[in-house]
């Protein structure tokens, strides 16, 4: 009975040792990233990847002094801008201010809450969205003032677009302008809240002209059949059919808008639109530039991801902020998710309430409603490669990409992006055995066809000699035996 | 005609298959069929089937290989395979049909071979083949699986000495009395897992008591 309790003892001490040692492993792994970063591949699957951008810094209002007085924290700011000569304006909802900090975000360069009005001193009413055009003027959805405000670089105001006239409008609409951005003609786009027909857009003298990259609601053949069952008054009773409003808006330089929305089915949550209004957006290998893929169950944390700003960064890459689950997904030009990153939470590093996304000169600043800060995260060296690499394929430069393709094997062995980019080369170059087998880990099915049939055409082609030769020589053999049989049965007989 | 995998009976099946108007008819009156070869034959369409999902080359295969699985989809074969042999027998019984199960289970199973060799043959071509060729593919494909169909369907309209229409009818009725049987194994199932449950509280009861 003694042997047996030192044998337990023994036993147990064990145990604790190695319950001690893994846990020390885990706790030490745990500090170094506040989220996961991940991709999705051709079969939906997450795979996790190495971090393309990590938090580096961290800004709130109460960091800054303006005019040797405290700047004061930050009051439910909704939306950042970056200007052309590389200021930061900052929408302090709250404060009824717009901010305007250095690129550096070091130094306050001006605040802005009051404004010459024709003579007059004026203010703003919960500013909600900012932007700057290419000239400097500054564009102000001054949300309660139901109006938009535009300023030079004085704070004289230029324009103010309110009470927008047409027929197409609803006699008791209410202006309430959420989200604003200009194009180089100075047009205006605005996102105007309960406006579900889509962008406003106004002329530069400040006309409503019309509106812009209206969403359609997709009814199915399944709820017709329901509805058309329906009495009039299960039909009063039902859900409408509303299309969903637009989150937020960037435009990139050739005068495409990029237009966030929610979409609950998580299939479409950025559109590209051109000058007419119509979605040229690509949605890529998995048909989808909705955020997760990933969206079953039934807690909170689940469903579709709700992206609620979205930026345009640079050779055709954009990245969309989904304040679901705090994530960034950045997109390139043909709709392949690159990276995802982020996350909610109270550390640093994460968000609770996303707002808005901008990009800082390679650095991409998360503006968070709740916490009133900016979070920048700046890109690691796996990050920064996929950006390369995407943007030399942009301009057409794949062989040059190769080099750093490989580079991104080395940190992410099965990114499917880097295994096509290399099988890309290597079918140019003519070595159709490796390219196919890197198009075949890439998924890419359709250049990796092309390269086996080259392939297939050059073992033809060598060995032509072989196989012919080898067909004539069966022939031979055949009706020899052929006449052989005969030749015997001829005697038998 | 020798025991079941004698060389008679594989050779007539050949035949069979060539001739299924005739093979079929003697099948039923000089019981020149057998059925443990046509499960054999049923086996080897699953894993023909399960090898043309798993080896076909990547240009024209699409799937996933990890929701591949070899036990599950041969499982799955044969219950398809009983479960149509059953029902069509048990409503054939009763519309004057002259086969018995046997009958049928040859007739489905002889059936499957020309599935079984176009599977493997489009599996061995799809190694050669580049995307543009695809519909190849998919036509050898279409035509072994429509041969092994109009094999299936002659074979029953023989065992049972019908007529065409009259053979699509119980067909029609068998694919209904398929879905009748689905339910009753699910309401048995249910049951039984209810007595189960039922005797396994009185066991924890008793247990707990004790």
């Amino acid at each position: 009975m003694r042997k047996l309790t030192k044998f337990k003892a023994v036993i147990s001490l064990c145990l604790t040792l190695i319950v001690l040692l893994t846990t020390e492993g885990i706790t030490a792994m745990a500090d170094e990233l506040p989220y996961d970063s991940y991709n999705y591949d051709y079969r939906e699957y997450i795979h996790y990847t190495p971090a393309p951008y990590i938090p580096s810094r961290t800004v709130s209002g109460l960091d800054f002094t303006y005019n040797g007085e405290a700047l004061g924290a930050f009051k439910t700011p909704q939306d950042m801008c970056l200007a052309e000569n590389g200021d930061i304006y900052i929408a302090d909802t709250g404060n009824n201010r717009i901010v305007i900090l250095d690129n550096a975000m070091k130094n306050v360069k001006k605040v802005i809450t009051t404004f010459n009005n024709n003579g007059e001193e004026d203010k703003f009413n919960s500013p909600y969205g900012v932007c700057v055009s290419e000239r400097g003027w500054l564009y102000v959805a001054d949300m309660k003032n139901k109006r938009v405000v535009v300023l030079d670089e004085n704070e004289n105001v230029m324009q103010i677009i309110e009470n927008p006239q047409s027929e197409s409008l609803d006699d008791g609409f209410v202006f309430s302008p959420m989200k604003v951005t200009v194009d180089y003609a100075d047009r205006v786009y605005v996102i105007a809240q309960n406006m579900f027909e889509g962008i406003m857009v106004f002329e530069s003298n400040g006309q409503f002209t019309n509106f812009f990259g209206t969403i359609n609601v997709e009814i199915s053949a399944w709820d017709k059949f329901w509805k058309r069952l329906a009495t009039k008054e299960e039909r009063a009773n039902q859900q409408l059919f509303i299309p969903t409003e637009f989150t937020g808006i960037d435009i990139d330089p050739e005068g495409f808008v990029y237009a966030s929305n929610i979409d609950a089915t998580g299939v479409q949550g950025v559109r590209r639109l051109n000058p007419r209004g119509e979605d040229v957006i690509k949605k890529g290998a998995n048909a989808n530039v909705g955020g997760d893929l990933l969206i079953d169950g039934t807690s909170d944390y689940s469903g579709a991801s709700q992206f609620t700003d979205v930026v345009y960064r640079d050779n055709g890459i954009y990245s969309c902020l989904d304040r679901k689950r705090g994530r960034i997904f950045t997109y390139d030009h043909e709709g392949n998710l690159l990276y995802i990153f982020g996350g909610l939470g109270t550390q640093e590093g994460t968000f609770t309430l996303a707002a808005a996304v901008e990009d800082i000169g390679g650095k991409i600043a998360v503006l968070d409603a709740t916490k009133a800060n900016i979070i920048c995260f700046e890109e690691t060296e796996y990050g920064r490669l996929i950006n390369e690499a995407v943007s030399l394929r942009y301009d057409g430069d794949e062989a040059e990409a190769v080099a750093i393709w490989e580079r991104v094997l080395e940190l992410d062995e099965n990114n499917e992006l880097a295994n096509t980019g290399i099988g890309k080369a290597y079918l140019t170059a003519g070595d159709y055995e490796k390219a196919m087998h890197y198009l075949e880990i890439g998924m890419a099915r359709d250049y990796y066809s092309i390269a086996f049939k080259r392939f297939r055409n050059q073992v033809l082609t060598e060995n032509l000699s072989w196989i012919l030769t080898g067909i004539m020589v069966l022939a031979v053999a055949w009706f020899g035996f052929k006449a052989y049989k005969k030749k015997k049965k001829g005697e038998d007989d | 005609m020798g025991k079941y995998f004698s060389k008679e009976k594989w050779s007539y099946m050949f035949y069979t298959i060539t001739h299924p108007m005739d093979g079929y008819y003697w099948i039923r009156h000089r019981d020149y069929g057998s059925v443990p070869l046509a499960i054999l034959m049923v086996i080897l369409f699953s894993f023909s089937f399960t090898a043309n999902r798993l080896m076909a080359s990547f240009v024209v295969n699409d799937l996933d290989p990890r929701g591949v699985d070899l036990l599950f989809e041969l499982l799955g074969v044969l219950s398809f395979y009983l479960l149509l042999c059953v029902s069509n027998w048990s409503i054939t019984c009763l519309m004057n049909g002259e086969g018995r199960l046997k009958d049928i289970a040859i007739a489905v199973g002889y059936g499957t071979v020309p599935m079984t060799l176009v599977m493997v043959l489009s599996t061995i071509i799809s190694q050669v083949i580049a995307d543009d060729e695809q519909a190849f593919y998919g036509i050898l494909i279409g035509v072994g699986i429509a041969y092994g169909v109009i094999m299936m369907l002659v074979g029953i309209m023989q065992v049972h000495n019908y007529t065409l229409g009259k053979t699509l009818l119980t067909l029609l009725l068998t694919f209904v009395a398929a879905l009748i049987i689905v339910f009753l194994l699910l309401l048995l199932s249910n049951l039984l897992g209810m007595v189960y449950n039922f005797f396994h509280s009185i066991y924890t009861e008793l247990i707990f008591r004790v």
